[in-house]
């Protein structure tokens, strides 16, 4: 069996999660929003325990935590959820990067299409967009700043302290999609700036299907957002539906694993790193984006002369990845980060993504070269 | 696995010394903190103890939304501790 280097797509889960997954499956099946029998109240109070396990994790306040079905759906109610606010105070400017993902970059292809205007902000060749950029682009009719944490496709960590000083004391909403860095980088979605924070469980070791939105109050105020759908009143009113319990669970499990032992997974994935980049310098590979901002989990790569699709197939037998995100990567369409920070085409063919993770097991990095040597003949 | 019963202890005695916690209401806290081999197996409800303990408020239910947790919440899972759970 090949290892799994695609941890950006999915992660494994961890066991303790499963087991909280099943507690809440087979045993304590109750529905949190009838608590009137223990099993309601019991289903409740794991919910909640939940939101506070999610909203320790930057120091969030529990009544801050929206539990929603992953980051893209918290990624839609963040921006199409700020449309009616927008349109009522006439503020229909927007700004995001050029390297979000496309559950972010399509949400704001509909704002098009509801008359607001998008101004998308290039990035550079190390993988950053620049703040000064941003700063730049603000106008008084700025309704909304959105811009990603750590990027999927190449593990770089985004400028987001100087955005936040860039947005002190300005009364623009600013998102962040974390769904990369959340439970990983701990510091940057912790500043108070943050209006509005998406994560994803399936990436930080817990279940697929569940995520949240982090809405961060100010004067006790929620950011202006509407519903995207009706019926229930759950999560506040903004999110209804009943709460998947053994998801939300899972996911508060996760959180509180992500946040103990955060330090000692980026050193198993530090020690990881060095031997795969050992393996790919040999190989003359160009790194994508600038090391010293990169997660040390990712490493995203060009190799000369080897088409990335022959790469992953000739190594499908030793290690498992990817050549771009697992959203796009069955549409054959380039990669639009690695187009943003100006490779060329002809690079951007010859690249790949290997993501890992602090339960990976070791890899036999002799063999991925004789392999990719072997590719070029 | 003692250190989430370690994590209960100190979190209630400083609500206890410090904060609104009652005796009453401390006092059981306790004894379960200091009887981990009573409750292997119920770490998970240990942990939403700790939760509850650490965000207790007299007033949890005078706002109109409910955001801390109160007596009732702490002898509801005092009780699951002992129930089959």
């Amino acid at each position: 069996m090949a290892v799994y280097l695609d941890c950006n797509a999915t992660t494994p889960v961890e066991p303790s999660v499963a087991s909280v997954v099943m507690r809440f499956l087979e045993k304590d099946f109750g529905n949190a929003a009838s608590p009137i029998h223990d099993y309601g109240v019991f289903a409740l109070a794991a919910v909640e325990h939940a939101r506070g396990q999610v909203a320790e994790v930057i120091k969030a306040r529990r009544d801050e935590v929206i539990f929603t079905s992953g980051a893209t759906e918290s990624n839609n109610l963040a921006i199409l959820g700020l449309a009616e606010a927008g349109i009522g105070r006439g503020r229909r400017h927007l700004i995001t990067t050029a390297i979000e993902h496309k559950a972010v970059l399509e949400p704001f292809e509909e704002m098009i299409r509801l008359g607001f205007e998008v101004q998308i902000l290039p990035v550079q060749a190390d993988g950053r967009f620049d703040p000064q950029r941003l700063a730049d682009a603000l106008r008084p009719d700025t309704l909304l700043v959105s811009t990603m944490q750590v990027n999927n496709e190449t593990g770089v960590l985004q400028p987001l302290t100087e955005v936040a000083d860039i947005l002190a004391n300005r009364d623009i909403c600013w998102h962040v999609d974390a769904a990369q860095g959340f439970g990983k980088e701990l510091e940057q979605l912790r500043h108070p700036r943050i209006d509005l924070i998406s994560i994803s469980g399936h990436k930080i070791y817990g279940p697929k299907g569940v995520g949240a939105l982090i809405a961060r109050k100010r004067d006790r105020q929620f950011p202006p957002l509407r519903p995207l759908m009706f019926g229930g009143g759950q999560e506040q009113g903004l999110r209804p539906g009943t709460l998947p319990v053994p998801l939300v669970a899972g996911l508060g499990e996760a959180a509180k694993l992500a946040l103990r032992s955060n330090g000692e997974r980026i050193e198993k994935c530090r020690t990881f790193r060095e031997k795969a980049l050992a393996t790919f310098a040999a190989l003359g590979a160009k790194q994508n984006g600038t090391e010293e901002c990169t997660l040390p989990h990712v490493l995203n790569v060009s190799l000369p002369g080897i088409n990335s699709e022959q790469a992953i197939k000739a190594l499908k037998r030793v290690i498992a990845v990817s050549s771009t995100s697992a959203c796009t990567s069955h549409t054959r369409t380039p990669s639009h980060v690695l187009t943003a920070m100006g490779l060329s085409p002809e690079k951007v063919e010859q690249s790949i993504r290997l993501s890992w993770c602090h339960m990976t097991p070791e890899v036999d990095w002799h063999e991925v070269e004789t392999i990719l040597r072997g590719l070029r003949g | 696995m003692n250190e989430i019963f370690r994590e209960l202890e100190e979190v209630t005695v400083e609500q206890y010394d410090h904060h609104d916690l009652p005796k009453w209401l401390a006092d059981p806290v306790l004894m379960v903190a200091r009887t981990p081999e009573s409750y292997q197996g119920k770490e998970y409800l240990i942990e939403i103890l700790v939760a509850q303990v650490r965000e207790y408020d007299v007033y949890a239910e005078a706002g109109c939304c409910k955001w801390a947790y109160d007596h009732e919440d702490i002898k509801r899972t005092l009780r699951w501790l002992e129930e089959e759970r």
